[in-house]
């Protein structure tokens, strides 16, 4: 048994994993999974659901639904019940696939991640993508399926006694989400070009001065389940990534160099197409579409070209084999299919868009 | 007798939410039956759009968040 077989691909999973461990990335995915657990415990997300009401403006309801993941999704769990709440609400077939498609691709960890280890300019690229398209996709399948009345079923919606129980504590509103921009800022000051030392100095003082904001305004049981939030998502993520990335290096060890360069190198249409193809079902754990795309395709080394990489980041990430399988159920055979046809056709086109624009 | 409902499609943190009830309920020694309602049809039902939820005897307690195994206690001390 020759043991030099095994080792190329084994230090190839390292050197991907060496390179998601470094300095870089860390400095950037640590304030993350804080802002993630302060939006998850502090934040009353509750809020965003009375614009999605029979009522509400369809505009304003359309510009929710697609941005509103960003705080909403940080648990993949809480997309399909929302999903399906929106849908039967009085919202809508529209705004509720357009919510579907965006929470997931514009989750505030992926973005940071794919911004920080892809480039700025694939990950600004990834949320103007997602949100366009997911207006897009919503109001085509509003055209589609809901000609004349929408028949609506009006059920009362339970809010969190909690986060009612809060408003009278004499807390001025503002405050949490003051507490999540200063978190913002600490991410903000860690990952940008400054000079070590100024660096230093102004996120000492942004995280000073969100500890002090904690510590002032918000009650024990908030702290703690503040904490509690952020080291949840942690260990729940944490420890995938890594093996993912791992896992993703070995496979893109032994992925054929010249053969991804074929069919991924361009930004043409198949190009594009077979990237969303494979995004749509291949299940993708949260934060994993990031080395699938940089190492295992090699984005990073320039084996596949912008385009197919954004497309593969806009299909993936927002569908899976099991979810469609869900959306099936809820929705009914017929508007699935069009959901996910528009979803592979839109996220090729934006591939190509973006390619063309990028080279 | 208390009657404890757990509601979430069965994901990570639903999960997580059972366990805590359970390990609450051993520690309060209050007679409970736990039951996790896992259809979607039946959350929302119930009116609610963010898993998980707990219920206590057919009252939403917490919604979108999976409250603390002391929370819960508390929350069972109430009754």
């Amino acid at each position: 048994m020759n043991l030099e077989v095994f080792l190329p691909p084994l230090e190839a999973g390292f050197e991907a994993l060496m390179e998601y461990l470094s300095a870089h990335v860390l400095t950037c995915l640590i304030p993350a999974f804080f802002i993630a657990g302060a939006i998850a415990a502090l934040l009353q997300r509750e809020a965003v659901l009375k614009y999605f009401g029979k009522d509400a403006p369809k505009w304003l309801c359309y510009s929710v639904a697609s941005t509103s993941g960003t705080v909403l999704a940080v648990c993949s769990c809480t997309i399909l019940p929302m999903f399906a709440g929106i849908h039967r609400r009085g919202a809508g077939i529209g705004p509720a696939t357009a919510f579907l498609f965006a929470g997931p691709a514009i989750n505030l960890l992926a973005v940071v991640l794919t911004a920080r280890v892809l480039g700025l300019d694939l990950g600004a690229a990834r949320v103007v993508a997602a949100v366009s398209m997911s207006v897009v996709i919503g109001l085509l399948m509003a055209a589609i399926f809901e000609r004349g009345s929408v028949e609506a079923e009006e059920t009362a919606t339970c809010v969190s006694p909690a986060a009612a129980a809060e408003e009278e504590d004499g807390r001025p509103d503002y405050i949490p989400p003051l507490f999540v921009g200063l978190l913002v800022g600490v991410l903000l000051a860690a990952t940008s070009g400054l000079p070590l030392m100024h660096k230093a100095v102004l996120v000492s003082i942004l995280v000073l001065a969100s500890a002090w904001l904690l510590n002032a305004y918000f009650s024990e049981m908030e702290k703690s389940s503040f904490f509690e939030e952020t080291w949840w998502l942690t260990k729940r993520i944490f420890p995938l990534l890594l093996a993912g990335t791992f896992i993703t290096g070995i496979i893109g060890y032994f992925l054929p160099v010249d053969l991804i360069k074929l069919v991924f190198g361009t930004s043409d249409f198949v190009a594009c197409f077979v990237a969303s193809v494979i995004g749509a079902l291949l299940y993708m754990p949260t934060l994993l579409e990031v080395p699938i795309v940089g190492t295992m395709f090699g984005y990073s080394s320039g084996t596949m070209a912008p385009g197919p990489a954004l497309a593969l980041l806009l299909a993936g990430p927002s569908m899976s084999l099991p979810n469609m399988i869900v959306i099936w159920r809820i929705i009914g055979s017929r508007k699935a299919s069009v959901y996910i046809a528009l979803v592979v056709l839109l996220s090729t086109l934006m591939g190509m868009i973006y390619g063309t624009m990028a080279s | 007798m208390v009657k404890i409902e757990v509601l979430g499609t069965g994901c990570a943190k639903c999960k997580s939410l059972a366990k805590n009830v359970e390990k609450a309920v051993e520690e309060a020694e209050v007679e409970a039956e736990i039951v996790k309602v896992e259809s979607l049809q039946e959350i929302m039902n119930r009116g609610v759009m963010m898993t998980p939820a707990l219920f206590i005897d057919g009252e939403a307690v917490a919604v979108g968040r999976a409250p603390s195994v002391a929370e819960i206690k508390s929350l069972l001390k109430k009754r």
